[in-house]
């Protein structure tokens, strides 16, 4: 069966990176990544399952990994040849019991909590963060019984999101999707976990201003994450959010799921300011703004170094600026960081979270009930705005690259059966349980 | 020959295309047949000798007043104030009349042996004026004996040490100046008086002033009610000012006050047919426009900005009276009227304006979107006595490519209150009641505009209400050429061309409009009858 | 990038922490070793850029009119040139004034705390300029040795009496050190009157002028170079008397230079004649406020404008005129006329 397969090799490194130049994405043409014939892999015991994909997204570490940009530092953590893709609403095969110990049928629609922690590796006794609940920070993240790999989708020995031969996961990795959640809604809880998790990580003040630098999936994300933690009460709202968008559909979108104000990310700044009644240090005619106060806390969902010059100009002296979108080598001058005493915190993946000194929630289960609630809010299948097969993967890597300039949020791969590039022999098709849901790739 | 009056021509046929100043450049446009355009007055004849007219009106006051020379006696406290760099526009060629008028009193002054001299800029809430401005409008002798000793002050609004009370109007109106001014034994005014506007008390009421005494009379409803606030009798902000001057003289602060007039001759000899009526071009004329207008087009905007602000205008005195202020005033004022005004009958349907590079807030600087709207429904507007030249409920068609860029150094508050305060409203009333305090009370702004060469926090709220009365009077604004973003956030119309304009007019004032055109710059004053 | 980092040998040694190490000598200021300056080698160097360099570039920023010059032809050099002082642009300038033979023989005494606190403002000065240094108030004894040793080497001296440039353009007291200079080498003291300079170049005003308050910008009178006209005006060579002492001849010294000045605001005649009725214009300037005495010293003039004043009349009429004055003065005019044209060769 056709599946995308990254696969280790220097010269098509090289001539993704130099295609890439062109266009995020475009390293998808040249790269180490192609279209292939995939045996679906073999779970290992009873704790593991195969489960089929449906919808698979796109994530801005997938395109950077595409692209040769991702960094140096990850080459470890990863194991060739893997097959991408992440963000998985699948269909599971067999019956399996669900992370949170509900049993879940034969074809029941689930989604992959993709971090492969202690637990997945089969290591007992599991490290400490694995024992508290924060998987994403396993410290055996190359060792246990499969290979190297943070996530699935990065993993030699899981197979990933985007082949119709499907991926194997581990009980522990699985999650029910209620009926009432379409697969297109599904489809983001992975990265609405991302977001919340970010958003449930700084102490916050029901007087802080709040800036989200950046609006597209990642700071779409943790906007809503930030609005339904207020809305659940675990965290207090904020003052003002505002939100640094350089495309209006994002501004429009940041504006519906709750932010205060979403301006242009050259004129955020400004907005702080007047917001926080602080002043400007030095000549906004030459070089950026600087405040000499600012927001309490900044998101930088972008990662760049000017987002980053950006979010340190932006916070407040003691100010926390999370770091949500992954960034790469940069240059960049940390003297404000050292002056004004600012905390640099690096926002990845999700565990559980803790609110006061209420019992820790599972992220993903939270962001299970966010995806529904935001289907709710701004209409089901808002944030995917473009469905490929699996043949037409270099157009969906470069509509998912310039997704900002085309108007789209979440680009995805719809892997289901029935659809061109997804097919398998009919005896082995598993009865329906549910309706399937039948989206337009459009 | 003598000067022609200012006239009303009637559009036919036979009109050649008419000159319209378009931002920073101008175009030729015909206007529909039948409607009428406003020609200012040529430019009178100026003062031969003008330092000799000033030395006479020194000598000769107006109204109760000693001249000058007996009001200077050894150790008194001496105040010299001057209109800042919102007057006269188009700059004037050296020398300035205030350099004029400064040098002969400080001659008397220093002939009658005053050590104790201050010079002080009445900026009010303006901007600060650079070392080039400032030695533009005094001359390099008063500049260089004064401002190394730190003598040459520009007023600051916001130092609490530097102001004083000078007490309550009748109308509950907070009387507040300058503490230095205040404080003298004599305080010098020297005034341009460009339009009717200008002067009379205005000058040491408003110039000298700090916030809290200008939101008295800067505000929707004192705008509201002076229709004309260029037609002093029924100007609500005239009114206010005359009864803060009035208290201000009753406090004790001797004011001695000098105004000049100017005549209309706005621009030198290259840009001569600026000022030319159309059909009396000489080739001369044309090829000099089809020059500079091609030229303007094709050059980088900053340096069509640089040229065009670089223009000196050869305007020269017309007159100079000094003394009591109001009966200086009112000579004042009628010279004004003798230069600039003209008769007109009856209103139109449609006024439209043409808009040129240059407002009393952005000399020097770029005229943002907030200036186009001040300078066009503000200013131009209210270029009227009697009634507007536009019928309640008409439309008014501006030209000007209203580009979306402000100074950040000079009109930092224009940006916030462009970007945060219009997104939400339009009405003057609404953004004076929620925006206006936090603008105003603004450390950063305040910080600019002590320090900086910015304009303070409050001022874009002020250029807006210095439209509410042609906001509250007319049915539609229409933007030809502005950029359709910015004119839509000041809650206008864009049109790409003067048609397309007309078109949207007659949705609102029907079929078949009568039109207005006003041939400004240089300056008129309409008599509505 | 990083640069190689050179060592020893090709940069100096590091000092060992036990070896006890001498203060290292520094020869700055009144003890700079300016003999080299006066080599053949170096006055060749000077002579070559006084005459090519600093000549022209002074005549286009400051053009000159040099009076009085015709007094230098009649005096045995060496002589004492004692001038005012307003502006940095006086030195070079004057010495582009003075005949070649006597200019290439000519030193100049300057304050040493100003033109020779480093070891490169040292080496400049006295390699463009010849100059020497001296205290600005008082004389000591080295430094009066080494200037009349100079003087009698045959070498011409160029002092300030002021001991500085004017702050507000009017004269200021005469220090005793030039009459000093004059009584104990007995050489003639030539007055000179440099006017104008200031116009092309002030002196920064000192902080210490301005009232505490105010904002800060308007009085930022930063240095600004602007092409003025200047006037440089000889004056009969004064001797030393029998009996009189250093401050006698100092007050001599500063009336000759006062006179010179009227002479370059008027003429040569109004100036004898109001030195004669005892009521030439105070040179140290009204005794009144700051911006009443830089008022005083009346409008700027611009490069090109002809000045004159009629007989009897207060202030100068001035007028633009784009050519060179050519025109005669009347009857008997024609061979001041000479002098006073515009320096040209």
């Amino acid at each position: 069966m056709k599946g995308l397969v990254f696969e280790r090799s220097l010269p098509r490194f090289a001539a993704a990176r130099l295609t890439s130049a062109f266009g995020s994405g475009r390293g998808a043409a040249t790269g180490p990544l192609r279209l292939a014939d995939l045996d679906p892999p073999a779970p290992r015991d009873d704790a593991w399952h195969s489960v089929r994909p449906l919808l698979s997204g796109i994530c801005g570490s997938d395109l950077a990994t595409v692209d040769g940009h991702s960094s140096r530092y990850f080459e470890e953590l990863v194991s060739f040849p893997f097959v991408p893709g992440h963000e998985v609403v699948g269909a599971l095969e067999g019956t399996a019991q669900a992370a949170d110990g509900s049993a879940l049928l034969d074809g029941a629609r689930v989604v992959i909590e993709p971090v492969l922690g202690c637990r997945a590796r089969g290591i007992e006794p599991p490290c400490v963060w694995c024992a508290a609940g924060h998987p994403g920070n396993c410290e055996r993240v190359t060792t246990g019984h499969l290979r190297p790999g943070i996530q699935t989708g990065y993993c030699a020995d899981t197979g990933g999101g985007w082949s119709a031969a499907g991926l194997v996961a581990h009980e522990s990795q699985l999650h029910a999707v209620p009926d009432g959640l379409a697969d297109v809604d599904a489809v983001l809880v992975e990265p609405l976990a991302c977001g919340l998790h970010a958003a449930s990580a700084p102490e916050r003040s029901a007087e802080d201003t709040v800036a989200v630098i950046g609006a597209g999936t990642v700071g779409l994300t943790v906007i809503a994450g930030l609005d339904f933690l207020a809305r659940k009460g675990l965290a207090p709202a904020p003052k003002a959010l505002l939100v640094g968008a350089r495309y209006r559909h994002q501004r429009s979108l940041a504006e519906a799921m709750g932010a205060t104000a979403a301006l242009p990310s050259d004129r955020l700044t400004r907005a702080v300011r007047r917001e926080s009644g602080s002043l400007v240090v030095g000549d906004p005619t030459t070089g950026g703004m600087r405040l000499s106060g600012g927001a309490d806390v900044v998101f930088d969902c972008v990662g760049s170094e000017d987002s980053l010059a950006q979010a340190l100009a932006t916070v407040r002296p003691r100010g926390r600026v999370m770091l949500v979108g992954m960034p790469g080598r940069m240059r960049l001058d940390l003297a404000p960081l050292w002056h004004r005493e600012i905390r640099l915190v690096g926002s990845y993946a999700y565990g559980s979270e803790r609110f006061g000194e209420a019992a820790p929630l599972r992220t993903f289960d939270l962001a299970l009930e966010l995806a529904g609630d935001l289907a709710q809010r701004i209409g089901s299948g808002r944030l995917v705005s473009a469905a490929y097969p699996l043949d037409r993967f270099e157009e969906a890597l470069v509509h998912a690259g310039s997704a900002g300039r085309r108007g789209a949020v979440k680009v995805v791969f719809d892997v289901r059966a029935g659809s061109p590039a997804g097919s398998r022999p009919k005896a082995q098709r598993p009865p329906d349980r549910r309706p399937r849901n039948r989206r337009d790739a459009r | 020959m003598s000067p022609r009056p200012g006239f009303v021509l009637d559009v036919d046929g036979s009109t050649p295309p008419l000159l319209m100043w378009n931002g920073e450049g101008y175009q030729l446009d015909r206007l529909p047949e039948g409607s009428r355009v406003l020609y200012p007055p040529e430019p009178l004849a100026a003062l031969d000798d003008p330092v000799a007219a000033i030395r006479r009106a020194l000598r000769e006051p107006l109204g109760e007043s000693r001249p000058l020379g007996e009001l200077l006696r050894p150790g008194m406290r001496l105040t010299i104030c001057f209109d800042d760099i919102s007057l006269p526009l188009p700059p004037m060629r050296a020398p300035d009349a205030r350099q004029l008028v400064i040098e002969e009193v400080l001659e008397m002054a220093a002939a009658a042996g005053v050590d104790d001299v201050v010079l002080v800029a009445a900026l009010a809430l303006h901007r600060r004026m650079t070392e080039s401005e400032l030695r533009h409008a005094l001359g390099d002798r008063v500049y260089e004996a004064f401002a190394p000793h730190g003598l040459l002050t520009q007023h600051d609004a916001e130092d609490p040490d530097n102001l004083i009370d000078l007490g309550v109007t009748e109308h509950g109106e907070e009387v507040e100046i300058n503490k230095r001014a205040a404080t003298s034994d004599l305080l010098v005014y020297v005034n341009i008086n460009l339009v009717a506007m200008d002067g009379g008390h205005k000058s040491v009421a408003t110039g000298l002033a700090s916030y809290r005494s200008l939101r008295h009379h800067h505000n929707p409803q004192t705008m509201r009610h002076s229709r004309s606030f260029m037609d002093q009798p029924s100007s609500e902000l005239h009114s206010s000012n005359w009864r803060m001057g009035r208290l201000i003289a009753a406090s004790g602060v001797k004011v001695f006050q000098i105004e000049t007039t100017l005549n209309t001759d706005a621009f030198p000899e290259q840009f001569r047919f600026l000022q030319r009526r159309e059909w009396e071009w000489s080739w001369r004329d044309r090829a000099a426009f089809a020059a500079s207008s091609a030229a303007m087009s094709g050059a980088p905007p900053r340096i069509v900005r640089q040229i065009l602000h670089a223009i000196r205008a050869p305007q020269a005195m017309t007159s100079v009276q000094a003394g009591e202020v109001e009966a200086v005033h009112e000579v004042t004022t009628r010279n004004v009227w003798a230069q600039q005004g003209v008769e007109i009958e009856g209103q139109a349907d449609i006024l439209s304006l043409a808009l040129p590079y240059i407002c009393p807030y952005n000399v020097n600087s770029i005229m943002n979107p907030i200036l186009v709207a001040c300078l066009g429904l503000g200013y131009f507007f209210n270029l009227y006595r009697g009634r507007p030249l536009v019928r309640e409920g008409g439309v008014v068609i501006l030209r000007h490519p209203t580009r979306w860029e402000f100074h950040p150094a000079h009109h930092p508050s224009y940006i916030d209150f462009f970007d945060q305060v219009l997104a939400a409203t339009t009405d003057p009333v609404e953004m004076h009641k929620k925006y206006e305090e936090g603008y105003a009370t603004d450390p950063w702004y305040v910080h600019l505009y002590r320090t900086g060469h910015a304009y303070h926090g409050v001022h874009p709220f002020y250029m807006w209400y210095w439209c509410a009365h042609a906001l509250e009077h007319v049915g539609r604004v229409v933007i030809v050429g502005g950029d359709p973003a910015a004119v839509r956030r000041m809650g206008f119309s864009p049109a790409s061309t003067l048609q397309d304009a007309l078109e949207m007019a007659s949705d609102v004032v029907g079929p078949s409009p009568t039109l207005t055109h006003v041939h400004v710059p240089p300056l008129l004053m309409a008599d509505v009858r | 990038m990083r640069l190689p980092r050179a060592t020893f040998p090709l940069a100096p040694p590091t000092w060992p922490a036990g070896v006890p190490r001498p203060a290292p000598e520094r020869r700055v200021g009144l003890d700079y070793d300016h003999d080299w300056s006066r080599r053949y080698p170096a006055r060749l160097v000077r002579a070559a850029v006084l005459d090519n360099v600093t000549r022209p570039l002074a005549q286009l920023v400051t053009p000159t009119t040099v009076r009085g010059r015709e007094h230098l032809r009649h005096i045995e050099p060496p002589m004492i040139f004692v001038a005012n002082h307003t502006s940095h642009i006086d030195t070079p300038l004057f010495l582009t004034t003075l005949p070649v033979d006597l200019r290439h023989r000519t030193v100049v005494a300057a304050a040493s705390d100003y033109f020779f606190d480093r070891t490169w403002k040292s080496v400049l000065w006295s390699l463009s300029l010849a100059a020497i240094p001296i205290e600005r108030n008082r004389l000591n004894r080295r430094s009066a040795d080494v200037a009349t040793g100079l003087v009698e080497d045959g070498w011409n001296l160029v002092i300030f009496p002021e001991g500085g440039r004017s702050p507000d353009g009017w004269l200021q007291e005469f220090r005793g050190g030039a009459a000093y200079l004059a009584r104990r080498t007995g050489r003639p003291v030539v007055p000179v009157h440099i006017d104008g300079t200031r116009d092309a170049l002030a002196k920064d005003p000192e902080t210490a002028d301005r009232p505490p308050g105010g904002s800060g910008t308007e009085g930022r009178h930063t240095a600004r170079l602007r092409r003025a006209p200047a006037t440089v005006t000889f004056g009969p060579a004064l001797e030393p008397q029998e009996g009189e002492d250093a401050r006698r001849l100092a007050a001599r010294i500063e009336r000759a230079v006062s006179v010179l000045g009227a002479e370059a605001r008027s003429d040569w005649w109004t100036a004898r004649r109001l030195q004669a009725e005892g009521t030439l214009p105070d040179p140290r300037g009204p005794a009144a406020s700051p911006w009443r005495r830089a008022w005083a010293l009346g409008p700027r003039r611009e490069p090109g404008q002809v000045e004159r004043r009629a007989r009897g009349a207060a202030e100068p009429r001035t007028e633009r005129s784009r050519w060179p004055d050519l025109r005669p003065r009347g009857r008997g005019g024609s061979r001041r006329q000479r002098g006073q044209r515009a320096v040209t060769g």
